[in-house]
């Protein structure tokens, strides 16, 4: 007899989606989280005066088009979701800016004004995807919620590529797949404005332009969808408050949830996964659990380098794991308090912008982008700051005192940065030397874009990626993706091919699982916990439940139009 | 907008209405938890910042596994483990040898006997161990009971078969300096043992010296939440999950509604309606009384103590620092386990030193030279820094009102200045400054920088607090409770209102309790020490 039924390493939010679908499936499920507090991308905190919420990871949530939305019944467990009309806005130095808003015939008005030809393009996603938004969900759900497939890229060319001829790009979308983001946009776009929002927007989804597949269908893919379908919401209380309606969950569907136990060994019997030994820093010193089924929602790394070792998988093996990236999908965060709200320079172009609670500065054009996206990769800090922002409280005013407002950004770096304009940087460990410096710099551009900004700062955080290391050694290098999204741990290569032998979460050793650092990549859609719950659920036979046949975005076509709306707007000062 | 119905509503998710959510829920009323902030746990918060865990608020657990829940909830099982250091605190002074005082009594008194006189270690056994009985026999279990009136706190007490009741009486109306002075201490162990007591905030001169044995044991038996101190509310919390409970996050109460002046809900800032059969309010009595009811609502007695609330006149400024390195103390070669106490104090010199630092922070002057103490929790915890790294935090008694934005930074400086006058190899790497403006502006129960939701003083303690007709859980008003730390026995995460009020909550509802009294309490029964519920 073994201890659990299922034993599940980690509490972020996909090892917690995990859980909680194993537990309402009648497991007997054990899940241990090496910190305190679960959910270590979903922290929201009282970093400095206390009243402002500070979300120093997840913020921009996917969730709702998650099944795990309705099927763990989040709602019941208290996430409540949260929006701002206009949801993506990218600014200029030259005062325009390029909006994404939730009903699309504004996207197009906005677009409309930066050029005519591309603000057609979306018009023509809209009328064609809106009817078609079933195939598209059903296309969607096998795309993100299950296992790569070949066919699923088929019946994607199926879709796209007609759209692409229809709006004059002489390109199929296997094409298009092969392309990085920048080739991808310049086919479709004409408009600088709009070929970098999406640029950008589908760097901060995690996929960056640089990379072939990876960024054409952060561009080419994503870019027409946004103007029918943005699933993108903030949470009431930040975004820690998903990690409290899972634990919730988990916790109500009889899953034992044990903090600050972190594993040091996973155990084998007979060559498959038995159990897990805790480490000697562990609440429970030491202790052993047993189990018939291991999940590790840790990264491929700590997973087979640390808790199984490389005696156990061969030199091989070990040496093509020891080669995963987590090089890319890395960034330092500067989190304000503020006492009131920004004023963003491009407001007299279209005042969506005040109406909007997360956006993106600098890169001015593809070329500055490109430059961007290749300094990252040759470890070099951006000289200038570049950067997604966010103002949590437009949304929900309840993440700072009355009257005040919360905002950060976010810019990529390399996490083993070798230079930072002239000067020579000295790799992970010398964030803590220059973080100050380059907060510095960060906020500088901000108030390029948002003159008076700096008059409203009362206080100030910074998270660099060793601040996010530190804070979760399961992301390599402060790496938030399960590890960076490039095109060989792309899809079907994911993590590392030979890895994962059957479906997408089922590993070369017996009984073991993953659920992060697979396919998809980790992302608050939840997608890679409820993949693995789905293959372990149907590995030991508990797969057919009543409750358990949702599609990916069912919840939000059924319930988009009550998600409050712009609370904070227009609020005084 | 009506948002449900339960058999009871507790306002606020801090320990004592997690506690008394989790005994109800338990019972299979059906019951839900309104906390303000996106966080339940109040003072049991730990934040979690780049892998150091600061605990902001509560860090020496005073009953940790003596108190009920920790049996009733098998929090063990859940992963509460308390660590208990050996050394419990090290006084540090540049003109003499540090004072050791060990959670053994038989190792302080060694030591004292050693390093001061044979003769203080000798009273030091005696002190001890009378004030061991104390606690024991006495004081823990008044803990877990309603408040009783003094009057027939004396009177049980003295008419007690064991003497002991005699014995406490006699030091009941006592200072703390008085009754160290029973005991023949003189400076600097007088003044050491004094601040045990004063630490708190707690004034030598309000007429609650009969605390003193009670902060001196729970001082000398003092622990560390491993994991941090929001580790025991977080067990607390999936305790009142697994029981059905209900916690609404950021749902701030603004009103108790009423029916027939009886209380039958709350109405959330937000608009929502919730209706329960019985309310609970573990806030403070100012927002209790003055704030969630009308003034017509309750009867005047009540708004008018409400009104004469006070809160404590000492309270704290903190630091919270990242350090590459564990402090090492000076002068501390020849006393290795100093390096190893759960808290250093600094500067203690004399009674008159401290009595006169706690005047002149009660008369509104903030200490140019702080009395403060320092605790590194990752000596013991290490999953509380990162590897390689340790987590520090410095505590001093600082008056309420002053510029604290303003002087935040410089008087950081002061603190960490003699924090290094004494560990030379202090090197914080990031420091979080955390004035008692913070502790108001994070919780609105802590008004003024409180951490036990008003001041200890005789009229706001035992059967007073928070005022005679509501320090036994029931108020005047029909259907609506309190206990929260305002509430007898008072504050600082020792369990005692949430306990007791879940007592008696579960007797009215008459629903069967599934946990049975402390061995304790039934054993002050037997002495004659307590009668009735």
């Amino acid at each position: 007899m073994t201890d659990y039924d299922v034993i599940v390493i980690g509490g972020g939010i996909n090892g917690l989606t995990c859980a909680a679908y194993l537990g309402k499936a009648g497991l007997k499920t054990l899940l241990l989280e090496a910190r305190g507090e679960c959910g270590a991308h979903c922290d929201t905190a009282e970093t400095n005066i206390p009243g402002f919420l500070h979300n120093l990871h997840t913020t921009w949530l996917v969730t709702a088009m998650s099944p795990a939305m309705g099927e763990l019944e989040l709602e019941r467990f208290g996430l409540e979701l949260r929006t701002t009309d206009v949801i993506y806005a990218k600014s200029f130095l030259d005062r325009k800016n390029a909006l994404i808003c939730n009903n699309p015939f504004e996207t197009i008005q906005n677009w409309e004004k930066l050029s005519t030809k591309d603000a057609g393009i979306i018009r023509a996603a809209t009328e064609t995807f809106l009817p078609r938004i079933m195939d598209l969900i059903d296309i969607f759900h096998r795309y993100m919620f299950t296992a790569p497939s070949v066919q699923t890229l088929d019946d994607l060319d199926a879709i796209y590529s007609p759209f692409f001829k229809q709006i004059g790009m002489n390109t199929t979308f296997r094409q298009v797949y092969e392309m990085n983001g920048f080739e991808a946009m310049n086919r479709m776009f004409e408009s600088e404005y709009i070929k970098t929002m999406l640029q950008s927007l589908s760097w901060i989804s995690g996929l960056s332009p640089i990379h072939p597949r990876v960024g054409s269908i952060g561009t080419a893919l994503l870019g027409p969808l946004t103007g029918p379908v943005v699933p993108v919401h903030l949470c009431k209380g930040g975004g820690h408050s998903l990690t409290h309606a899972l634990v919730k969950a988990a916790t109500t569907y009889g899953v034992t949830i044990l903090t600050c136990c972190p594993v040091a060994a996973i155990l084998m019997e007979n060559g498959k996964a038995a159990g897990v030994k805790l480490s000697d820093h562990a609440v429970i010193r030491n202790e052993t659990f047993t189990a018939r089924t291991i999940i590790s929602n840790v990264t491929v790394v700590p997973t087979f380098i640390n808790m199984i070792g490389e005696d156990r998988i061969g030199t091989e093996m070990a040496a093509r794991i020891k080669a995963f990236s987590y090089e890319e999908q890395n960034i330092i965060g500067v989190y304000y308090a503020l006492s009131g709200k920004p004023q963003f320079a491009s407001a007299d172009f279209d005042e969506g912008i005040q109406r909007c609670c997360m956006g993106y500065f600098g890169g001015e054009n593809s070329a500055e982008m490109e430059t961007y996206a290749r300094n990252l990769v040759g470890r070099k800090i951006h000289e200038k700051a570049i950067g997604n922002w966010f103002i949590p409280t437009l949304a929900d005013p309840g993440q700072a005192p009355e009257g005040c407002h919360t905002s950060f950004v976010w810019f990529d770096v390399p996490p083993t940065p070798g230079k930072w304009k002239d000067e020579t940087i000295n790799g992970f460990m010398d964030w803590g030397r220059i973080k100050e410096r380059v907060a510095d710099m960060i906020t500088d551009t901000y108030e390029q874009y948002a003159p008076g900004l700096k008059n409203l700062i009362l206080d100030r955080t910074i998270y660099s990626p060793l601040d996010m290391y530190r804070n979760n050694p399961s992301a390599v290098k402060g790496n938030w993706a399960g590890g960076s999204i490039i095109p060989g741990q792309f899809y079907e290569n994911r993590p590392v091919p030979g890895v994962i032998i059957k479906g997408a979460s089922r590993t070369f050793l017996p009984n073991l699982y993953l659920s992060n650092s697979i396919h998809p990549f980790g992302s608050s859609n939840l997608a890679s916990g409820y993949i693995a719950a789905c293959e372990v659920a149907t590995d030991m036979g508990v797969r057919d439940q009543g409750w358990w046949n949702e599609k990916a975005c069912m919840w939000l076509l059924a319930n988009a139009a009550r998600i409050p709306a712009n609370l904070g707007v227009g609020r005084t000062s | 907008m009506n948002n449900g119905k339960f058999d009871v509503a507790i306002i606020g998710g801090g320990p004592n209405g997690l506690i008394c959510g989790a005994y109800l829920a338990r019972t299979g009323l059906s019951v839900a938890i309104l906390e303000a902030r996106h966080e339940t746990g109040g003072g049991l918060e730990t934040l979690e910042f780049a892998g150091h865990k600061y605990n902001l608020h509560a860090i020496y657990h005073m009953m940790p596994e003596i108190m009920p829940p920790y049996q009733d909830f098998n929090l063990k099982a859940r992963g509460v483990k308390y660590i208990f250091p050996d050394v419990q605190t090290a006084y540090f002074n540049k003109n003499r040898p540090p004072l050791l005082i060990y959670r053994d009594p038989e190792k302080t008194a060694q030591f004292i006997a050693t390093h001061f006189t044979e003769q203080d270690g000798a009273r030091y056994r005696r002190m001890y161990h009378d004030f061991s009985e104390y606690f024991q026999k006495i004081l823990l279990p008044f803990t877990y009971v309603p408040a009783m009136g003094a009057l027939d706190m004396v009177t049980a007490l003295d008419n007690s078969s064991d003497d002991i009741g005699r014995r406490f009486n006699a030091i009941t109306e006592l200072t703390p300096t008085e009754i160290i002075d029973l005991y023949e201490f003189t400076d600097p162990l007088k003044a050491c043992f004094l601040n045990l007591f004063t630490m708190w905030g707690i004034s030598n001169f309000d007429g609650v010296g009969f605390l003193f044995p009670l902060y001196f044991n729970r001082m000398t038996n003092a622990a560390l939440c491993a994991g941090g101190s929001h580790r025991l509310s977080s067990a607390l919390y999936k305790t009142f999950i697994q029981a059905g409970g209900v916690v609404l996050d950021q749902a701030e109460v603004i009103k108790v509604s009423t029916t027939g002046g009886k209380a039958d809900g709350v109405i959330l800032k937000d608009g929502r309606e919730i209706k329960a059969t019985a309310v609970v309010s573990t806030v403070d009595p100012r927002q209790t009384f003055l704030q969630f009811f009308d003034p017509e609502e309750i009867p005047h007695e009540l708004r008018q103590s409400a009104q004469k609330w006070e809160w404590e006149k000492q309270v704290f400024f903190g630091l919270h620092a990242a350090l590459s390195c564990s402090p090492r103390y000076i002068g501390t070669e020849e006393y290795p386990d100093a390096n190893r106490a759960l808290i250093s104090f600094f500067d203690i010199s004399s009674t008159d030193a401290i009595l006169d630092h706690a005047d002149a922070i009660e008369a509104g002057r903030l200490p140019d030279r702080p009395l403060g103490h320092a605790t590194c929790a990752s000596i013991f915890d290490p999953i509380q820094a990162p590897e390689g790294l340790h987590t520090g935090r410095w505590e001093c008694l600082v008056p309420f009102d002053a510029d604290w934005e303003g002087i935040k930074d410089e008087y950081t400086q002061k603190c960490l200045s003699i924090w290094k006058s004494y560990a030379p190899n202090l090197d914080p790497i990031d420091i979080y400054a955390y004035p008692p403006t913070y502790i108001e502006k994070k919780f609105k129960n802590m008004v003024r920088g409180s951490i036990k939701q008003g001041s200890y003083k005789i009229l706001q303690m035992g059967a007073f607090r928070p005022n005679d007709y509501c320090s036994r859980t029931w108020t005047p008003i029909g259907n609506f409770y309190v206990c929260g730390a305002s509430v007898y026995p008072g504050g600082l995460v020792i369990a005692g209102p949430g306990y007791v009020g879940a007592n008696v909550i579960a007797e009215d509802f008459g629903v069967k309790k599934t946990w049975e009294e402390p061995q304790c309490v039934t054993q002050a029964r037997r002495n004659g020490f307590i009668r009735g519920l």
